[in-house]
């Protein structure tokens, strides 16, 4: 999500992060941003017939190589994400201060070990 | 020869997808560092198994899923102690704890096998993830070869036992391995970086993959360019809700 606030420094876009919480993403300021998430939402899930629809709509909007990168996108953050969980790696200390904000605001350091020291025990 | 191939597909796939991931596929079934063929591959379809466990459904149910106690729904090709690794790292792994992980480590497993596992699970996890994101289904199982596990120990002087639960390799020993997987030095060592590097080997397989999934470090960060054809706020806001769903603030 840093990454995410910092891309849109760049391009100066004020992107609004609590998209990724589950929200629709249709006010995110991100174009697709509805799309994407459904398509991430159900890629990381079993329900073929709700990914294949998600699939559908992500190539009518944007095409079948955002798609194919899409899923590659939600692929690696699913196997990851596990990785960094499972061998208890915290966040970096300026990560984690340039994220402090948002993480408390969007309700990100409740979430379970939440890869911070406090929580490590 | 690999049993993953993305021939049939009529997407267009990235070269460097099709090559890699039938590589890190072909790979799991081969003898690792320190587990066997046959073993690697007994994790990777438990792996696919954990999802209709009992008693995993009741864990992420509870508040506190260290309090509910069980035996697991599993293929009955690993040993208890793995089967509860590959299961947690599936069905719950936001909340892996260090408690949980000490002990594994007390009930005599060794550390080692403990981070080979995570690398084949992720493996496991990404390549079926991606395959079932375009509309694939998961590849079959790798075929196991024969061999011993290569028992390739990076040395206690390389190990940095105060970043994570598990040993990482300490990127300010100069080392070999150190070059090799953080090339810029300790500054290019972000903890991710480092989780699985006390195992080389299921390093280079599990970064094969997200390099070519994701991107890699400088194109990352690089906001002037678009190296996808998605944007990198759109690849970021994807990111960012796999994780969200998946518990993990790193």
């Amino acid at each position: 999500m840093a990454l995410l606030r910092a891309s849109g420094k760049h391009t100066g876009d004020d992107y609004d992060l609590s998209a990724v919480l589950g929200e629709s993403g249709e006010d995110s300021g991100i174009p697709h941003a509805d799309a994407l998430i459904r398509l991430a939402e159900t890629a990381i899930g079993y329900d073929d017939a709700a990914t294949a629809a998600a699939r559908e709509a992500a190539v009518e909007r944007m095409g079948e190589s955002a798609l194919v990168d899409a899923v590659a996108i939600a692929a690696n953050f699913n196997a990851i994400d596990r990785v960094a969980d499972a061998i208890g790696i915290p966040l970096e200390e300026e990560k984690a201060a340039i994220s402090a904000d948002f993480r408390e605001e969007l309700g990100i350091d409740d979430f379970g070990r939440a890869s911070l020291p406090a929580a490590a025990e | 020869m690999s049993t993953l191939t993305f021939d049939a597909t009529p997407l267009p796939i990235r070269d460097d997808i099709t090559a890699a991931l039938p590589q890190v596929w072909a790979r799991i079934g081969r003898p690792g560092t320190w587990l066997t063929a046959r073993e690697r591959v007994a994790v990777a379809a438990e792996s696919r198994n954990a999802r209709f466990c009992a008693l995993c459904a009741e864990r992420a149910e509870a508040l506190s899923p260290y309090a509910v106690h069980g035996e697991h729904d599993s293929l009955g090709e690993l040993p208890d102690e793995k089967v509860e690794i590959v299961h947690k790292m599936m069905t719950d792994p936001g909340r892996i704890a260090g408690h949980w992980y000490e002990a594994l480590k007390d009930g005599g497993l060794p550390e080692t096998e403990y981070v080979e596992i995570v690398g084949v699970v992720a493996c496991t996890v990404g390549v079926d993830t991606f395959c079932r994101g375009i509309g694939m289904p998961p590849p079959p199982l790798p075929e196991t070869q024969d061999g011993e596990p290569s028992g390739e120990a990076v040395g206690e002087a390389n190990l940095n036992r105060d970043l994570a639960f598990a040993p990482t390799l300490d990127p300010f020993v100069d080392g070999p391995l150190q070059k090799e997987f953080f090339p810029g030095g300790p500054p290019s060592a972000a903890h991710i970086r480092r989780a699985l590097s006390s195992v080389p080997d299921s390093q280079r397989q599990f970064w094969q993959m997200a390099t070519v999934l994701y991107m890699d470090g400088m194109q990352m960060r690089d906001f002037s360019t678009e190296y996808r054809a998605i944007t990198h706020a759109q690849i970021e806001l994807v990111a960012g809700r796999v994780s969200a769903i998946n518990q993990c603030v790193y």
